[in-house]
C-alpha cells in the first residue's frame, strides 16, 4: 500500500502529471501578462500544451559525431530531476510527500540538475552555437546558484531547521518574512529569474545571438522534454519562495493566488529590462547580488544573537 | 541608475484594450486610394493596348473581337499583377480603375486568377471563339 | 636538440547566417571567436542576388520605374525617385515643383518609417522586445498614413516618369498632420529611454566606436557616418527635387559608438517631422505630371544620387534612344558600410555582434548588386560568361 502511494504521489500528485501541467499553465500566464504589458493579445490557453504536442509531434534529428546515449538521455535526466524535487515542496498548499532533515538542499540541488543537464547536452552536442550555448549556461549556473540558496537559507536559519516542511510551519505561524528579510526577497525572486533564464538574464539561450543556445541541436523529443522541464522548474521555485517569504502556504486557493501573484511580479522586470551580456549578468550578481544576501545575513545573524 | 524608462507605457497598456485588430472578425475600412483588384470598364476603350506595353507584369491582354468596331475583351491575370497602378495613369480615357474594397484575392486553385473582362455579346463571342474549359468570364 | 612542437591554434569559428535569427536577411558572416572574444572576421554576401540590372535591360522605362522600386522594401521609393529623377534628366524633362514637393513629401515618411523599423529591430536584437513592440505599434500610424495617401502599405509607386500619381487632399493633410504630431511625442520619448535607460545603454554606450579618420577611410555612408561626426548627406551637400526649397539640417553626432547612432536616427526623425509641416503648409501649386513623356529616351548617361534611409544611394542609367535602358547601375549604401562591421567587430564580445550589424541599419537586398574589382594598377577587368563558368569549374575540381 505503502508503495503504491509512494509511485502515484511520483506519477501523477504533487509529481509527474500534476507538475508537469501546473508549469504548462504557468507559462502560459507568464506568456499572456507579458504579452498584455506589450499592449499586445498573447497566446491563448492551450498553446504551451500544443507547443508540447507539436514538438513530440515532430522527428528528432540526432546529430553526426554526438555521443547517442547522452543525447537521448540527458533530458530524461533533466526532467527527472526536476519532477523528483516536485516531491518536497509543499505543492498546492498541501503537505510534502516526502521530508527528511535537509531536504532543502537536496531539493535545491535537483533543480540544479536540470541546468547542469541543459549545460552537458550543449557540450555534447558540439555544434558551434551549442557550445558557446553550454559555456554561458554553466557561467550562469554558477553565478546564481549560490545566492539564490543563501536567500532561501535566510528563513531557514529564522526557522531553524533546514527541513523544508518545517520551516513552511515557522512561515505559517509567524509574520510573512517578507517583512523581516525584505533583502533576502528581493536576492530570491532575482535568483530565481537568473536560474529559470528568464530576461533580462536570457543570455545563455540568446535568441539573436546564438539562435538557442545550449539547446539548438535539439528537436522533437528532447526539446519537449526539456521545454517541460523548464515548466516544472518555474512552478517549483515559485513554490518554494512564496511559501519560505509569503506566510507559507495554507490551502489550494492560498497556493495558487500567492505563486500566481509572484509571477506577476516577476513579469514586470521580464517586460521592463533589456538582455543584459553574460559577462554583465555576473559581474552584477557577484557585485550587487551577493553582497546583498551577506548583508542580510548579517542583520539576521545580529538579530538572532540580540 | 534609471531602469524604468519604459514603465509608463507598461502601466498605460495594463488599463487598454489591446492594440492588435483581431481580424477576421474586425476589418478596418480600407482608404479610397488603395490599389487592388482591377476592373474594366470596355466603354471607351480604343484598343491602343498601352496598358498591356506598359504592364510591369504582363497582367492585362487586349484580345481584340473585331477592331473596327472597336469591340474587345480584357484577359486580367490576378496573379501576375503587382497592384501598381500603372495601368490607370497610361489609359487616356480612364477605362480602369482599381477597387478600394476588393483586396482579399487568395484563392485555393488557379481559376479565379484568370478573369475576362467585356460586355455581354464580346464575352460570347470571345468564349465561342477562344475559350478553353478553364476561364472564368465576368461582366465588367 | 629536441625539437619543440607547438600545436596550431584552430580557430572557433561562429558563423552568422545565412539562416540565424540576428539577420532579417541572409548573409554569411564568420567570426572566429576565442572566448567570447572576437578575433577575426570574414563576410561572403550575394545571396539576394535576382539580376534586376539585367533585367532592367529588356524592359521598357515605364516598366523598370516599378522593377527598379522592388530592389528593397524600406526604402522602396527613394529607388524609384533616383530612377525617375536619372531619367528625366535624360529626357530633358522636368517634373512640375508640385508633384517634386509631393515626392519630397512621400521620401520623408519613408523615411519615418524606416527608422522606426530599425529601432524596432534594434531593440530585439539587444533583448529589449518591449521596446520592439512599441516601436513598431507607432509604426503602424506611418503605414497608416501611406496608406492612405498613396494607395499599399510598402511599394508605394507614387512616382510615374514625369511627375506623381496623386494630389494631396485637405482630409489627408488633417490625417497626416494628426499622425506627426503623435509620433513626435514618441519619438521624444524613446530619445529618452535611449539615452538614459541604464541597462540599454550598458549594451550601447561605447560599443563599436568609429572614429572620423576610420569613417572617412572606410567610405561608410548615411547615419552611421554621421554618428561619427562626417559631415555627409546628399540631401544637403547636392539637394535634388523640391530639397533646393525645403532644405535640411544634418543631424551629426561625433562619438561614434552605438549609442550615437541610435541618437541620429532619432533626431532625424525629428527633422521630418518639421520638413513635413513646411512642405504641407506651402505646397506650391500646380500640375502633378507633364504632360507628355516620350517614350524613346535621347541617348546620353546620367547619374543620380539620393540619400536613402541608410545613405547615398547612386544609380548610373545609360540610353541609346531605345525604349529600354542600355544600362542601369545601382550602388546602395548598406554595400559601403558593411566593411566597416568587419574591421569593428574585432575585439568585442560575440554578444556584441548583432548589435554592430545592426548599427550600420543592413539591408541585404539592396545590396547584392554586380561589383567590379579594381587591379591595384587602377584597371580593371570583366569577364565573359564562359570566364566565369570555366573559373567555377576550376574551383570546386581543385578544392576535390
Amino acid at each position: 500500500m505503502d508503495t503504491v502511494v509512494n509511485v502515484a504521489a511520483l506519477l501523477f500528485f504533487p509529481g509527474g502529471l500534476f507538475v508537469i501541467t501546473a508549469g504548462l499553465f504557468y507559462e502560459w500566464i507568464d506568456r499572456k501578462i507579458i504579452a498584455r504589458l506589450q499592449n499586445r493579445i498573447g497566446p491563448r490557453w492551450f498553446q504551451p500544451f500544443a507547443d508540447t504536442v507539436k514538438l513530440l509531434a515532430k522527428e528528432e534529428v540526432v546529430p553526426e559525431k554526438v555521443n547517442p546515449f547522452f543525447f537521448v538521455a540527458l533530458p530524461l535526466a533533466a526532467l527527472a530531476g526536476a519532477l523528483t524535487a516536485a516531491l518536497y515542496v509543499p505543492m498546492a498548499g498541501l503537505k510534502p510527500a516526502f521530508s527528511f532533515p535537509g531536504d532543502l538542499i537536496v531539493t535545491v540541488y535537483l533543480l540544479g540538475l536540470l541546468t547542469l543537464c541543459t549545460g552537458l547536452a550543449g557540450a555534447n552536442a558540439r555544434g558551434r552555437f551549442s557550445l558557446v550555448g553550454a559555456t554561458r549556461t554553466l557561467t550562469q549556473f554558477f553565478a546564481y546558484e549560490a545566492p539564490f540558496l543563501l536567500a532561501l537559507l535566510g528563513p531557514a536559519i529564522a526557522a531553524g531547521s533546514w527541513q523544508i516542511s518545517e520551516i513552511t510551519a515557522y512561515a505559517e505561524t509567524h509574520p510573512w518574512v517578507l517583512l523581516s528579510q525584505p533583502i533576502g526577497f528581493i536576492v530570491a525572486m532575482i535568483g530565481l529569474m537568473g536560474k529559470l533564464e528568464l530576461p533580462p538574464f536570457d543570455s545563455p539561450e540568446a535568441e539573436t545571438e546564438i539562435v538557442a543556445g545550449a539547446l539548438t541541436e535539439y528537436s522533437g523529443r528532447g526539446l519537449a522534454i526539456f521545454h517541460l522541464g523548464k515548466g516544472v522548474e518555474l512552478v517549483i521555485g515559485l513554490t518554494l519562495i512564496t511559501s519560505f517569504y509569503l506566510g507559507g502556504l495554507a490551502n489550494p486557493l492560498d497556493f495558487l493566488l500567492k505563486t500566481i501573484g509572484l509571477l506577476l511580479v516577476m513579469t514586470i522586470p521580464q517586460s521592463l529590462m533589456t538582455r543584459l551580456r553574460i559577462d554583465q549578468t555576473v559581474g552584477l550578481w557577484w557585485r550587487y547580488g551577493a553582497l546583498l544576501v551577506l548583508v542580510q545575513w548579517l542583520v539576521l545573524f545580529a538579530w538572532q544573537i540580540v | 541608475m534609471k531602469i524604468t524608462t519604459m514603465f509608463s507605457d507598461i502601466w498605460q497598456s495594463i488599463w487598454q484594450r489591446p492594440i492588435t485588430q483581431r481580424y477576421p472578425f474586425e476589418r478596418r475600412e480600407t482608404p479610397d486610394r488603395l490599389r487592388g483588384k482591377l476592373h474594366w470598364n470596355p466603354q471607351n476603350c480604343t484598343g491602343c493596348a498601352l496598358c498591356n506595353k506598359d504592364c510591369p507584369a504582363e497582367a492585362i491582354e487586349i484580345i481584340s473581337i473585331d477592331k473596327k468596331e472597336k469591340r474587345f475583351v480584357m484577359k486580367y491575370h490576378l496573379d501576375r499583377c503587382t497592384y501598381c497602378g500603372q495601368c490607370v495613369e497610361s489609359c487616356r480615357f480612364k477605362c480602369i480603375e482599381l477597387s478600394a474594397k476588393e483586396w482579399e484575392l487568395a484563392a485555393t486553385e488557379k481559376r479565379p486568377f484568370t478573369i475576362i473582362y467585356g460586355t455581354d455579346d464580346n464575352l460570347k463571342e470571345f468564349m465561342a471563339k477562344f475559350a478553353d474549359a478553364k476561364t472564368e468570364s465576368a461582366q465588367a | 636538440m629536441t625539437a619543440v612542437i607547438t600545436p596550431k591554434k584552430e580557430k572557433f569559428i561562429v558563423p552568422i547566417g545565412p539562416q540565424h535569427p540576428a539577420l532579417k536577411e541572409p548573409g554569411h558572416f564568420e567570426f572566429a571567436v576565442d572566448g567570447e572574444i572576437v578575433t577575426d572576421a570574414t563576410v561572403r554576401l550575394g545571396y539576394v542576388h535576382r539580376g534586376i540590372e539585367k533585367g532592367t535591360e529588356a524592359r521598357t522605362w515605364t516598366q523598370n520605374l516599378y522593377l527598379v522600386e522592388r530592389i528593397c522594401g524600406i526604402c522602396s521609393h527613394i529607388h524609384a525617385l533616383t530612377y525617375a529623377l536619372g531619367v528625366e534628366v535624360l529626357a530633358e524633362v522636368e517634373a512640375p515643383p508640385r508633384a517634386q514637393a509631393i515626392r519630397v513629401l512621400v521620401a520623408e515618411l519613408e523615411r519615418i518609417h524606416s527608422h522606426l523599423l530599425w529601432f524596432g529591430v534594434a531593440a530585439h536584437e539587444a533583448g529589449f522586445d518591449t521596446l520592439f513592440m512599441y516601436s513598431w505599434r507607432d509604426r503602424e500610424t506611418i503605414m497608416d498614413i501611406l496608406e492612405a495617401l498613396t494607395g499599399n502599405r510598402v511599394n508605394y509607386s507614387a512616382n510615374v516618369l514625369g511627375g506623381v500619381k496623386f494630389d494631396v487632399t485637405d482630409a489627408q493633410r488633417k490625417v497626416i498632420l494628426e499622425g506627426i504630431n503623435f509620433l513626435e511625442e514618441r519619438t521624444h520619448h524613446y530619445l529618452n529611454v535611449v539615452t538614459t535607460d541604464s541597462m540599454f545603454l550598458q549594451r550601447t554606450r561605447g560599443i563599436g566606436v568609429t572614429r572620423l579618420q576610420d569613417a572617412q577611410r572606410l567610405g561608410i555612408v548615411g547615419p552611421t557616418a554621421r554618428a561619427s561626426g562626417v559631415m555627409r548627406d546628399v540631401r544637403v551637400d547636392a539637394p535634388y527635387a523640391a530639397y533646393v526649397n525645403f532644405p535640411i539640417h544634418m543631424v551629426v553626432e561625433t562619438a561614434g559608438d552605438l549609442e550615437a547612432r541610435f541618437i541620429v536616427r532619432l533626431k532625424e526623425l525629428f527633422e521630418s517631422f518639421r520638413l513635413i509641416r513646411e512642405i504641407l503648409d506651402n505646397l506650391p501649386p500646380g500640375d502633378l505630371q507633364v504632360k507628355r513623356f516620350p517614350r524613346r529616351i535621347k541617348p546620353g548617361e546620367v547619374i543620380s544620387r539620393v540619400e536613402a534611409p541608410r545613405g547615398e544611394v547612386f544609380y548610373y542609367i545609360r540610353s541609346t534612344g531605345s525604349e529600354n535602358p542600355d544600362r542601369v547601375k545601382v550602388r546602395t549604401p548598406t554595400l559601403c558600410n558593411m566593411a566597416s562591421v568587419l574591421s569593428l567587430s574585432i575585439g568585442h564580445h560575440l554578444a556584441d555582434i548583432p548589435m554592430l550589424l545592426v548599427g550600420i541599419d543592413p539591408c541585404f537586398s539592396c545590396n547584392d548588386r554586380g561589383v567590379a574589382i579594381c587591379t591595384s594598377d587602377g584597371g580593371h577587368d570583366s569577364w565573359t560568361w564562359e570566364r566565369l563558368r570555366q573559373f567555377g569549374i576550376d574551383y570546386y575540381a581543385n578544392k576535390v
